[in-house]
């Protein structure tokens, strides 16, 4: 944990510093004495300073000792890995659902998932997803009014029945 | 009785507004027994089908859900010795060696009636003390205000009990995401780096999609949490007996008790409450050396108390539109999707749907009791519900969920870039609850700053010589000193009990 300390309060002081920086281009406008816009960014780059600092001074104080224990074993590095895999799953899933459409996006996605969490069994795969896909595309669109992008399904099924 | 109460109990009792308490009070004694699946989880994932529901029939949904979930977690508390909910993890400390003994539906009975008492009780507190509370909170100023969402915000560091660095920093990093877009008093555009999607601020719900939910997946993927198969299903004298009844009482009454009055301070919450109450009632009781073993005591105080806790926690919450708890912070933001603000102009303005929130939690609370009563033993088979079915499930509706707000798909990636910083404060130990709470006050705590600087000329003193401001402030630092403390106390408590606990 001291090292994370370490690393998270770097990456905090840059931010704080950035957000700083981007507060003083920020308008004036208020009349003299009173509090502006930038007023309250000001006072948050404060903070997030002052705590930042106070997080680098404690990790680095912190002794070594804080990070024993903290043994890695290879089934850790088997379930950070099925995590790891489904982090990537989940942002191409959102890189092409707008374009491939709710049910051609989901479908695959959710059958991947599956998948990472233990289903072993082929047809249930199939099944599990196409239907769970299917059911929730049609309770939001239909019973809820939430309009899930349709994609290329549309052009898909036209070219095919054409 | 005021008219806006008849009109209130009449609104509640609407056919739609009934159904609508009981599906939510079914979904929450499932998301809450489900572990991995927390009460917010399950209602932020319910939320964005309460957009097309007038806010009567949506706002009894998650009622019911928040009800019901703090129920539902002692199920699998009982029979797992995993609390469904962090609220229900004293309970497991007497409920599984009763189930171990063969006693399950004992003690899920005690558990139940236990929970309706306790939700009761902290009914009536809400019932009695909101109106009251919200009469005074009229009278408040712009100084007043702020130190009243200050002693809101201090909820953090009972969140903060490992690191109090770490959950500041948590609520500093959410008080500066709330300044992207409009500031709240000129209008001034603020860090939005010309995109449009964000001149009207990050919405919080798509961030809190991505804190809580995200790194919740994440967790049940790696740790294998999500689903249990070895339940024991088979139930028999789930209905307290009389004797029963009779050796709860005074742990019921010091359960109740306790959890009603705790709710209403924020930040303290149901698994402090459970505890607390737990190590009174083992205090107060005849037989302590037996609590731990299997004893009904300890089933039922801690379980009336953390019911009782979300009475409590609606008062401040209703009257001062602050958060009790986390659950509640996205109760408010729910409110505010439809267009009602929390606070003591709702009961000037809107005490009918005031007064109608007031009893949906009472219906939740009845309809809790009979529903986990009479269908118990066909909810706990959902306990083995597949984990592979029901974890990606959440994943697309978390997806479904922040598209669903503004029919925007920028709203999607901001809920995972949210998941991302989730997953690193998970990493880090960071609390994530103290950043949902600065998003969820953040703007209310800038306005009314700056407002009462400006009418005092950049004069800090008006924070002071305001005594309300005064007292609040006061209570602010009483209520950092004691969130702290009693944090720690209930970890102690929580340390030597779960030793005697089999595994």
């Amino acid at each position: 944990m001291r090292h994370r300390n370490i690393i998270a309060a770097v990456v905090l002081l840059v931010i704080a510093l950035g957000y700083g920086a981007l507060t003083t281009q920020l308008p004036i406008r208020s009349l003299p004495d009173t509090p502006g816009p930038p007023f309250f960014p000001w006072v948050n780059t404060a903070i997030l300073l002052a705590l930042s600092l106070s997080l680098l001074v404690q990790g680095l104080r912190g002794t070594a000792t804080e990070d024993s224990g903290q043994t890695i074993t290879p089934s850790d590095r088997g379930q950070r890995r099925l995590a790891v895999w489904a982090l990537v799953a989940f942002v191409a899933y959102l890189v092409v659902l707008p374009g491939l459409g709710f049910l051609i996006a989901t479908t695959p996605f959710f059958a991947v998932l599956m998948v990472l969490f233990g289903e072993k069994r082929r047809l249930w795969v199939a099944i599990g997803s196409i239907a769970m896909t299917t059911f929730l595309y049609l309770l939001f669109r239909h019973g809820f009014s939430v309009f899930l992008p349709r994609g290329i399904l549309p052009d898909l099924v036209s070219g095919i029945f054409a | 009785m005021s008219p806006d109460v008849l009109i209130g109990l009449t609104q509640s009792t609407g056919l739609m507004v009934l159904l609508s308490t009981g599906i939510g009070v079914t979904i929450g004694l499932i998301v809450g027994m489900i572990p991995g699946l927390t009460i917010s989880t399950g209602i932020i994932v319910l939320l964005p089908v309460t957009f097309v529901l007038p806010a009567d029939i949506s706002i009894a949904l998650l009622l019911g859900l928040y009800v019901g979930g703090m129920t539902g977690g002692s199920f699998s508390a009982v029979l797992l010795n995993i609390p469904g909910t962090p609220s229900a993890s004293a309970t497991a400390m007497d409920g599984y060696p009763m189930a171990a003994r063969g006693e399950a539906g004992r003690a899920l009975g005690i558990a139940i009636t236990a929970s309706f008492i306790g939700g009761m009780v902290s009914f009536l507190f809400l019932f009695l003390l909101a109106p009251l509370l919200a009469n005074v909170a009229l009278e408040f100023r712009t100084e007043d205000m702020f130190a009243v969402v200050f002693f809101g915000l201090t909820i953090i560091c009972s969140f903060a009990a490992k690191s109090l660095i770490k959950g500041l920093l948590s609520a500093a990093i959410g008080l500066a995401i709330i300044t992207i877009g409009q500031d709240p008093v000129m209008g001034t555009q603020r860090f939005t780096f010309g995109q449009v999607n964000l001149m009207a601020g990050v919405h919080f719900l798509t961030a809190m999609i991505g804190l809580f939910a995200i790194p919740q997946l994440v967790t049940n993927l790696t740790d294998g949490t999500g689903s249990a198969s070895r339940v024991q299903t088979r139930l028999t004298s789930v209905l307290p007996k009389l004797s029963d009844l009779k050796a709860i009482r005074r742990s019921v009454s010091i359960g109740s008790l306790t959890g009603a009055f705790l709710g209403i301070l924020p930040g303290a919450g149901g698994p402090i409450a459970a505890f607390i109450s737990y190590d009174y009632a083992r205090k107060a009781s005849k037989r302590p050396d037996e609590f731990g073993t299997g004893v009904v005591e300890g089933v039922a105080a801690p379980e009336s108390a953390n019911n009782a806790v979300t009475g409590g926690a609606l008062i401040p919450m209703m009257t001062l539109g602050i958060p009790g708890d986390p659950v509640t912070a996205i109760l408010i933001g729910a409110l505010i999707i439809h267009g009602l603000a929390p606070g003591p102009l709702m009961f000037l303005e809107r005490a009918d749907f005031a007064y109608g929130l007031i009893f949906s939690f009472l219906w939740a609370n009845i309809f809790n009791f009979i529903i986990a009563l009479a269908a118990l033993r066909l909810l706990v088979k959902i306990l083995a519900t597949p984990r592979a079915l029901l974890m990606p499930t959440v994943a697309v509706l978390c997806v479904i969920g922040s598209f669903a707000l503004r029919n925007n798909f920028f709203d999607v990636y901001v809920m995972l870039f949210f998941g991302l910083i989730g997953l690193a404060m998970r990493w880090l130990d960071m609390p994530v609850v103290p950043l949902l709470l600065a998003l969820v006050l953040g703007s209310q705590l800038e306005e009314n700053l700056r407002v009462a600087l400006t009418s005092s000329q950049g004069d800090i003193s008006i924070f002071f010589t305001s005594p309300i401001s005064l007292g609040f402030l006061i209570l602010s630092f009483l209520s950092i000193v004691w969130s702290l403390r009693s944090a720690r106390r209930a970890n102690r408590v929580a340390s030597p009990s779960r030793k005697e606990t089999p595994p």
